[in-house]
């Protein structure tokens, strides 16, 4: 009986020591810089998802919680430049090196993320915005007034509401999905990931979709204003528009390459393919 | 294949089985890069889309993957993986309200049931079929008789796998594949009645 | 037996058939023939199994989620923290290597003699490979790829997969240009072919992720 109670007293304390020093190794940072207009913050994060949100006044607040001991946050700030960096240790993996960070930032500040695996989301802002990762979920939405430039090898790319911007989106082989994303420039580039865009194609900007061989679907209103040039070597492409023919040295090609123009063709739109489809929608209203 | 290099892949499958179970990358793409094509062509061939295909192929390979730790060998892999990928086509064309397989008391129109041919004399089609040609009659077959021919002839399933995962009876199984056969005769038949008429 | 009688009892037997449909199919040359071609039929059926293959992206999506998901699991002691530095000549390869290999890619096609690019290598079929494949890739890749296994080898694969998509766009992008030189859609392939590869240079050796 005593026997047993002291296996029971022993292997009480046991649990209680081994869930302290697991608790022990969940590490929450806090870090809080002061910043002027348009600051550049960086986040460098291998592992780990990076979320940024906009905050009221001229601070900055980055949450960093890392896991286990075998990552170091380390911080600069110079000027109004902010940096944060997870530093990996000796032994550290994908699991052991992972950091969650939740950044809050002014809406004007221009923001630069870099990660691995991520995943990346920034909303709600109106600053540069530069976001790389090589299988990172990428989601950007809500912003408006800046550059938006995307950069990863595998990872799928999803832009939401984005007006008056720059956009330029470079995917190797990740899925790129643009739902009302307007601006003077729209630039994508993938090699065999699938280009969806569904918006206004407005702003009379300049509309460049383009792939290897990754299929692109365009979904516009039929009230479009669109100057628009689509072929595809090997695939096929289809227009659900009537156009305009316009007067120029692009052969069009029945089922493999069409141009023309929509209304008044404010906004040019290309969209180019290699070997995948094309399809230009019109919008059921 | 000689027997060396079968029993070599064999283990090699085990193997990168093993591996996989304890999470090594390169374990589970020898894996997929194993069957990939076989998953694809059967969701290819179910769902004559493309994209379709690849999403469905994507789906089985994550529930297989995702399940792998269960694996006990009971039965081949091979197997295993290919029931997985057949039960998410069907949960999908189910899920799109689309036909799987044909009601049991199936009462057919005049078009759509083969024509029983009692007489003629066309030439039989014993080494006249190509692939593309056979591919397409597949493709302009009716859903519920192109399931069973993708799975009995194609996939190499039997009558009583094939009613247990459409959830028919075998006898149905049995003369839906007939049907199925009979309708690809017709259109393979016509096809070359047309192509001799052409100048 | 008649041949309706043939034709009733036929998919219920399949390939068995009975004594009398045997010897119907001896008299009938009907029904032999229509025998004949329903087993064509079948035969030709198995045949086209497992002959299509899906495109990259879906095993990328599959490592995708398997690493979200946990599944893929990296060996303890694979990640070197603390790798060999570049020496201060690689230091300044990243801008340089991506202004050069669009500099180089454009000169060449304008002088006419572009060198071929290796187009992706399938594993036989059949065949499971543990390590991937690397034949059939430029000597600069491969310099990349080792950089990038010696700092962080869980993206090695990853790397290389893209670089192989990457490599298939130039290819077939200076095929479409040296077709037409004056085709100007064709030099937006070319152009926009170099681009993807020069970010794959440049995020494989961005040292601030080290």
């Amino acid at each position: 009986m005593y026997r047993k109670q002291r296996i029971a007293t022993v292997s009480v304390v046991m649990i209680i020591i081994v869930a302290a020093l697991a608790a022990a190794e969940t590490t929450r940072k806090e870090m809080h810089f002061k910043v002027g207009r348009r600051a550049n913050i960086s986040i460098v994060n291998l592992y780990g998802p990076i979320s940024v949100k906009p905050g009221i006044g001229k601070h900055v607040s980055v949450t960093a919680t890392s896991y286990s001991g075998k990552v170091e946050i380390d911080q600069s700030k110079r000027g109004n430049r902010v940096a944060v960096v997870s530093h990996l240790l000796q032994g550290a993996d994908s699991d052991s090196g992972r950091v969650d960070y939740e950044v809050v930032v002014p809406m004007d500040a221009n923001v630069t993320l870099h990660t691995a695996t991520g995943p990346l989301h920034i909303e709600k802002l109106h600053g540069d915005l530069l976001l790389e990762g090589s299988t990172a979920n990428v989601d950007v939405r809500d912003v408006s007034a800046g550059r938006v430039h995307v950069k990863t090898l595998n990872g799928p790319v999803t832009l939401t509401n984005v007006n008056d911007a720059y956009v330029e989106i470079t995917s190797v082989s990740g899925d790129v999905s643009l739902h009302q994303v307007n601006g003077a420039s729209v630039h994508v580039n993938s090699s065999s990931g699938k280009i969806h865009y569904d918006g206004e194609f407005g702003e009379g900007g300049q509309y460049s979709l383009t792939s290897h061989s990754g299929d692109i679907e365009a979904i516009a209103p039929s009230y479009a204003s669109i100057e628009v040039v689509a072929r595809s070597v090997q695939g096929r492409v289809d227009n659900d528009f009537p156009l305009q023919p316009e007067h120029t040295s692009f052969v069009t090609r029945s089922g493999s390459a069409f141009a023309g123009t929509v209304g008044q063709a404010a906004s040019s739109v290309n969209l180019l393919s290699f070997s995948g489809k094309i399809h230009l929608k019109k919008r059921e209203q | 294949m000689t027997d060396a290099k079968k029993q070599q892949g064999r283990l090699s499958e085990a193997e990168a089985i093993e591996r996989a179970k304890q999470g090594n990358a390169d374990a589970f793409e020898a894996l997929y890069n194993l069957h990939k094509r076989r998953v694809y062509s059967l969701c290819l061939r179910m769902t004559a889309n493309t994209a379709a295909a690849e999403d469905l192929t994507q789906e089985a390979f994550l529930q297989l993957f995702r399940k792998i730790g269960t694996f006990r060998g009971e039965s081949a892999f091979s197997t295993w993986l290919h029931r997985m990928a057949v039960n998410v086509v069907l949960m999908q064309l189910r899920k799109k309200g689309l036909p799987v397989v044909p009601l049991e008391e199936n009462i057919e129109t005049e078009e759509e049931s083969p024509r029983k041919e009692l007489g003629g004399d066309d030439p039989r089609l014993a080494g006249s079929i190509d692939r593309m040609q056979l591919q397409r009659s597949i493709e302009s077959l009716p859903p519920g008789y192109r399931m069973i021919f993708l799975l009995h002839d194609v996939e190499g399933y039997e009558h009583n796998e094939i009613a247990a995962m459409v959830g028919c009876s075998i006898g149905n199984s049995k003369s839906q594949l007939h049907k199925a056969r009979m309708k690809l005769r017709e259109i393979l038949r016509t096809s070359r009645a047309e192509k001799a008429t052409k100048p | 037996m008649t041949c309706e009688e043939f034709e009733r009892v036929l998919p219920e037997l399949g390939n068995d058939h009975s004594i009398e449909q045997d010897e119907h199919m001896k008299s009938c040359s009907t029904c032999s023939e229509l025998v004949s071609d329903l087993n064509e039929i079948s035969k030709q059926g198995r045949l086209l199994q497992g002959c299509e293959e899906p495109s990259p992206w879906v095993w990328n999506s599959i490592e995708v989620a398997l690493r979200q998901e946990g599944l893929i699991r990296e060996q303890p002691g694979n990640l070197q923290v603390h790798p060999p530095r570049l020496s201060w000549k690689l230091r300044w390869l990243v801008p340089a290597a991506a202004a050069s290999l669009i500099f180089f890619g454009v000169l060449l096609h304008e002088r006419g003699g572009i060198p071929k690019h290796q187009a992706r290598q399938e594993s036989p079929a059949g065949v499971v490979t543990a390590d991937l494949q690397t034949e059939g890739m430029p000597s600069e890749d491969m310099q990349l790829l080792n950089s990038v296994a010696a700092r962080t080898p869980s993206m090695r694969d990853a790397y290389e997969q893209n670089l192989r998509a990457v490599n298939a766009y130039i290819h077939d992008a200076e095929q479409s240009a040296n077709n037409d030189p004056n085709d100007e859609v064709a030099q937006q392939y070319l152009r926009n072919a170099y681009e993807q590869k020069a970010m794959v240079y440049e995020m494989a050796l961005d040292r601030s992720l080290q």
